[in-house]
């Protein structure tokens, strides 16, 4: 008779949590609170999103990464790799690369490619970000996963720090500077209250103008935010592409006072270890 | 209740809503508020700027591009003798919809020289795309209904086909967003300029054809009996495609397709007023955009503060109504 011992290691991420199953079998709850049973730690994984890929690359050896979507274009490493499609998945090409696992981040795989994939044999390990704190909890999790605790957690403690440093030089501030992130122009698409560029701007000393969830927004609705800063292109992007649809807004602050700004879209819209490097780039916009 | 009856109660209700319209938005507002706006303006106020510059263009566009559709819908109905018909049945909207696409997906930039593109394309589709539909459906001299539905028919589809290639092509998810948003229509975009085109050919189209609506109430009993009471079957044809095809152009690219108000407006007008009332053309316009407005601001209420798109609404609080009038035993098409 075969006797099996399993030994669970609970390794807490935020609100998500990964254990695992000492031997072969691995039992892991992703950020969706997904529960994936891994036969063995996976040797050969890929990424569905971008930011996910950036930090695969900065916490896995590179040589287990297997593929890259065709947006992945950091690090430079990535262009080494195939190219499978995420929009829609190329199930073939997936089960062609053979990955233990898959990462992807919340909203950008549907639940249903996931399930797709699972009948298939493919376990897909979703990942969320609210804050910037969940991002180098998301490498954690990802060094956890992969084993490569020691040096993910020296990456995100390294972070952690730079953070910190940023953060204290905007506590005491007087002033709270109101900002409007722009993802859209046509119809207006805002960063939401619940993403991770409220917490940047948070620790900048900063604001969100806007109070909903990501989505649409009305003219209206800016014209009442009245930020202070407009982040979503350069005076003259904004001018052409923006404010020649919606001449109304000119009325806000931002415009008035001409600070509006265009960072770089990756470093704005991926939430990856490239997030430091974006609240610099916030930072330089906001204290110029 | 009698006819006036009718009216006057439209009316009342329009105004209630045009009201209640301008109270609903970000800014908090009220009724000495708003009475403030409008007798003592002032620019720098943000709550009077937006009253004034976004949520009374709005109304006025909704209205404007209700009666527009609901309008062009009983022209459309009548030339063709044929109550499925809608002012979309020659292809205007999916010809807009590829024209506002191939500026979303980047193809050509969403200003040029100020001027807004996706409407500019959406009306040189709509205006191509319906004179493909005119040429396919001319035959010996004559507009034949049949051969324009079919025509307009396959040329949609074909449309709709490249509108559906170049959204799964679409490298950038705010490029989707803007096409779902554009085919689902919106007035989020009303200004004062936008207002200029739609409103005067609606008021050229509706002034016309206060001088034919005989002519088309006897269009309805089919083509060879109104020839042989008189009308000028294929002039009054020609002048109803040409109308419709300009005003569904600049409805369709002020803000976007619409379903339903051209279908079903038309038939509320004849189950309240009659198969072959005079004034049904203009009755038909002003529920047309009583509707809108209402649609307008149920919208907004329910998804503030940028409203549902508009198409949604339209279908939600329109079909019902539509099936109970059809349900009505006294309803009839044609007198």
């Amino acid at each position: 008779m075969l006797c099996f011992l399993l030994l669970q290691l609970l390794v807490s991420c935020g609100r998500e949590q990964t254990s695992t199953q000492q031997k072969e079998e691995i039992l892991l709850q992703d950020g969706l609170g997904r529960e994936l049973h891994l036969p063995k730690q996976p040797k050969r994984v890929l990424a569905l999103a971008a930011s996910m890929t950036e930090m695969l690359f900065a916490v896995c050896d590179t040589a287990t990464i297997v593929a890259r979507t065709p947006n992945c274009d950091f690090p430079e490493g990535v262009y080494k790799k195939p190219v499978v499609n995420n929009y829609p998945v190329d199930y073939e090409q997936v089960l062609l690369l053979r990955p233990d696992l898959v990462f992807t981040v919340e909203g950008i795989t549907p639940l249903e490619t996931a399930e797709r994939l699972k009948e298939l044999g493919v376990l897909v390990y979703y990942l969320k970000f609210r804050t910037v704190e969940d991002i180098f909890k998301g490498l954690e999790t990802i060094g956890e996963i992969v084993g490569r605790e020691q040096q993910a957690k020296q990456l995100a403690d390294s972070l952690r720090r730079e953070v910190a440093q940023i953060e204290v030089r905007h506590k005491e501030q007087a002033t709270t500077p109101r900002v409007l992130a722009i993802a859209g122009y046509d119809p207006i698409y805002v960063y939401g209250h619940s993403t991770v560029i409220t917490d940047k701007l948070r620790i900048l000393g900063a604001a969100n103008a806007v109070e909903e969830s990501f989505g649409a927004q009305s003219r209206e609705y800016i014209l009442k935010a009245n930020p202070d800063v407009l982040l979503g292109g350069k005076p003259e992007e904004m001018e052409k592409g923006f404010f020649s649809i919606y001449p109304e807004l000119r009325k806000i602050n931002a415009y008035q006072q001409k600070r509006m700004y265009g960072p770089t879209q990756d470093l704005m819209g991926r939430a990856s270890p490239r997030v430091v490097e974006s609240i610099r780039e916030l930072e330089g916009f906001l204290y110029p | 209740m009698s006819k006036t009856g009718y009216v006057v109660l439209a009316l009342l209700l329009m105004l209630l809503v045009l009201l209640l319209g301008l109270l609903v938005g970000s800014f908090e507002t009220d009724i000495s508020l708003l009475a403030d706006t409008f007798l003592r303006y002032d620019p720098d106020n943000l709550t009077h700027f937006s009253i004034l510059h976004l949520r009374l263009p709005r109304l006025v566009l909704a209205l404007v591009v209700g009666a527009s559709l609901a309008f062009c819908g009983y022209l459309m109905q009548a030339m063709v003798n044929n109550g499925l018909a809608d002012p979309y049945l020659l292809g205007t909207a999916s010809g807009a919809s590829l024209g506002a696409v191939i500026v979303f997906s980047g193809f050509v930039p969403i200003t040029i020289l100020g001027f807004y593109m996706p409407s500019l394309f959406a009306l040189l589709g709509a205006l191509g795309s319906t004179l493909l539909v005119i040429l396919l459906g001319y035959r010996k001299g004559q507009l034949i209904p049949t051969q324009l539905i079919l025509a307009g028919v396959a040329l949609s589809s074909l449309a709709m086909a490249f509108v559906s290639l170049l959204t799964f092509l679409s490298d950038s998810e705010s490029k989707l967003k803007s096409v779902v948003f554009w085919s689902m229509g919106s007035f989020e975009r009303a200004g004062w300029t936008t207002l200029m085109y739609p409103s005067l050919a609606l008021l050229l189209g509706l002034l016309l054809f206060a001088f034919l609506q005989k002519q088309l109430n006897i269009l309805l009993l089919g083509a060879d009996r109104a020839q042989a009471l008189g009308v000028q079957v294929a002039q009054t044809r020609w002048l109803i495609l040409v109308t419709v095809s300009i005003i569904t152009g600049f409805a369709v690219a002020t803000s976007g397709s619409i379903g339903f108000v051209g279908l079903i407006v038309p038939h509320v007008t004849r189950a309240l007023m009659g198969a072959s009332g005079k004034a049904n053309l203009w009755f038909c316009a002003f529920v047309g955009g009583f509707f809108m407005l209402l649609c307008d601001l149920l919208s907004r209420l329910l998804y503030p503060p940028v409203g549902l798109p508009i198409g949604i609404i339209t279908s939600f609080f329109g079909v019902p109504f539509f099936v109970y009038l059809l349900s009505r035993k006294n309803y009839k098409f044609s007198s």
